[in-house]
């Protein structure tokens, strides 16, 4: 129930700014659309495998809505902040786990984002580029899992990036390197299986392709949900860390302000 | 008092920018290298399409390389001495802007040596791949040495369009208060668009970028005449045109718009 009420509230907290977003949402379409076009150009000279230039603009079409959820996280779920001002040290006295309070704040963010940025996004662009929806139930909800373990996935790596603003002063340099290994390794603007054999491999190797990768191809049909066994093993893999990181936090607090 | 006087002082509110900024040295590197690394990450990510596909309408990697290295150095130049521009929000919100206000200078001069920014990631970056696409463009004879000097021109030029973007985006702030959203779309996502040939985009969105959002005078415009022989020399003519048509319509906003300020601090 507690959870429950720290989402809701991170929920109801954004709705403020809804006005604000649905601005930043026109700028995001407008990235989308970019990428889309920049497909578009490519398409017309090349025959783009088995996506096509359709499949390809519908591939764009989702990662861009998707990145809402699976992408674009509170910098280190806020602790970078919390470390600054000296917050830290009561947000670890709290009688509730650190990990789980933050995350559930999170879920309220992404749930907002969901309605809020990826839905009008993905509406916009079905209108804009006429997407084809997919037909059978099993596909919305493998794909809908994929997304969900996508959210859980970057929830634990912003935590992971959050903690280490406890020692470093500093943690947005993490921050944008993640965000440098998302564009290349998750699959964005490049189907993974495009990639130089060497540099796929290695993406295989990291969570990064179960962030944006693997839900687009199962909703776009092209994979089916057996590769959601990856996305759960690093859902597991991540909480163990995620726990124990708040360990080694709770041995030793260090807070810059105050 | 005299320009030179104007000149010398903003000369030693730099030097402490500078100075005050210096004080996180390990924080400056890493901040360094990391903006080099997520800026080559996005060119991977086009260089790695057209390294598997070949050109995009005709653009070779080593001229798209080109658009994007120019748009990258324009931007490093504007955001260095222009920064605080950019971040006039954090000044309307916190109302900050009421001290500057009060100095016996310009606003804009009190303003852009706040935060004087060394963007050595970007200048790595961004030089790095000028060169490395100049070299390319130049080995297969396309192009002749006075290329060099020109992409000069045509980076200072367009420094001096983006940051008339910048200020014409900012003065709205005096009415809206929030900027950053729409900073994204007429800043970043503007920006991003003119990294790649306008041709890609449907007419509307090209004579926007080419008029409203002028960015596309940025390297596009440029590019087809340097690069690749198009249009004319009269279009090194068009670019400066533009770039001081574009600060001096941003500037005279900027001075109408502050007539319009509300404190909005405590």
């Amino acid at each position: 129930m507690l959870y429950f009420t720290l989402a809701s509230k991170a929920y109801s907290r954004n709705l403020q700014y809804r006005g604000a977003h649905m601005v930043h949402n026109m700028a995001s379409a407008m990235f989308g659309y970019m990428y889309a076009c920049l497909w578009i150009g490519i398409g017309t000279d090349h025959s783009l495998g088995e996506y096509g230039t359709q499949g390809m603009v519908s591939y764009i079409a989702f990662t861009q809505s998707s990145l809402w959820i699976s992408g674009f996280l509170t910098n280190g779920l806020g602790i970078p902040l919390t470390v600054r001002t000296g917050q830290i040290a009561l947000d670890l006295m709290r009688p509730v786990h650190l990990f789980t309070h933050l995350m559930a704040r999170e879920w309220g963010q992404i749930a907002y984002q969901f309605v809020y940025k990826s839905i009008p996004i993905y509406l916009l662009f079905s209108i804009v580029f006429s997407l084809q929806w997919p037909s059978e139930a099993s596909t919305l909800l493998f794909a809908a899992i994929g997304l969900a373990g996508a959210s859980y996935l970057s929830i634990c790596m912003n935590y992971i990036i959050g903690a280490t603003a406890m020692w470093t002063t500093e943690s947005s340099w993490l921050h944008w390197g993640n965000h440098a290994m998302m564009n290349l390794l998750a699959g964005f603007f490049i189907p993974l299986e495009w990639l130089p054999d060497w540099l796929e491999r290695i993406a295989w190797l990291s969570p990064y392709p179960f962030l944006l990768y693997v839900p687009t191809r199962i909703y776009l049909g092209y994979a089916n949900g057996s590769l959601l066994w990856g996305t759960l093993i690093w859902c597991v893999l991540m909480t163990f860390v995620c726990l124990a990181i708040t360990q080694i936090l709770r041995r030793k607090v260090e807070v810059q302000g105050g | 008092m005299k320009t030179t006087s104007w000149f010398t002082l903003y000369k030693i509110l730099i030097r402490t920018s500078i100075r005050s900024r210096m004080q996180y040295k390990f924080n400056f590197m890493m901040a360094s290298v990391l903006a080099a690394l997520i800026q080559i990450s996005e060119f991977l990510m086009v260089a790695l399409v057209l390294h598997k596909f070949g050109a995009i309408k005709g653009w070779s990697l080593h001229e798209i390389g080109y658009l994007f290295a120019i748009m990258t150095l324009s931007k490093t130049l504007y955001r260095t001495f222009g920064n605080e521009v950019h971040h006039l929000e954090k000044y309307l919100v916190d109302g900050e802007l009421d001290q500057l206000l009060t100095r016996p200078m310009p606003v804009l001069l009190a303003l852009l040596p706040q935060n004087f920014r060394i963007m050595a990631g970007e200048v790595l970056q961004g030089g790095f791949i000028l060169c490395w696409s100049l070299a390319g463009i130049m080995h297969s004879g396309q192009i002749g040495w006075t290329v060099i000097p020109l992409s000069l021109l045509v980076i200072l030029t367009g420094a001096v369009i983006l940051f008339s973007i910048g200020l014409a985006t900012a003065t709205l702030g005096f009415w809206t208060t929030r900027i950053e959203e729409l900073q994204t779309i007429t800043e970043d996502a503007a920006r991003t668009a003119a990294q790649y040939p306008l041709t890609l985009y449907p007419k509307w969105m090209s004579g926007i970028l080419l008029t409203v959002i002028p960015v596309g005078f940025v390297n596009y415009v440029p590019s087809l005449y340097l690069l690749r022989g198009e249009l004319g020399a009269w279009v090194l003519v068009a670019i400066v045109v533009v770039a001081i048509l574009s600060l001096v319509a941003s500037l005279r906003f900027w001075k109408f718009g502050i007539t319009k300020y509300q404190s909005t601090g405590s």
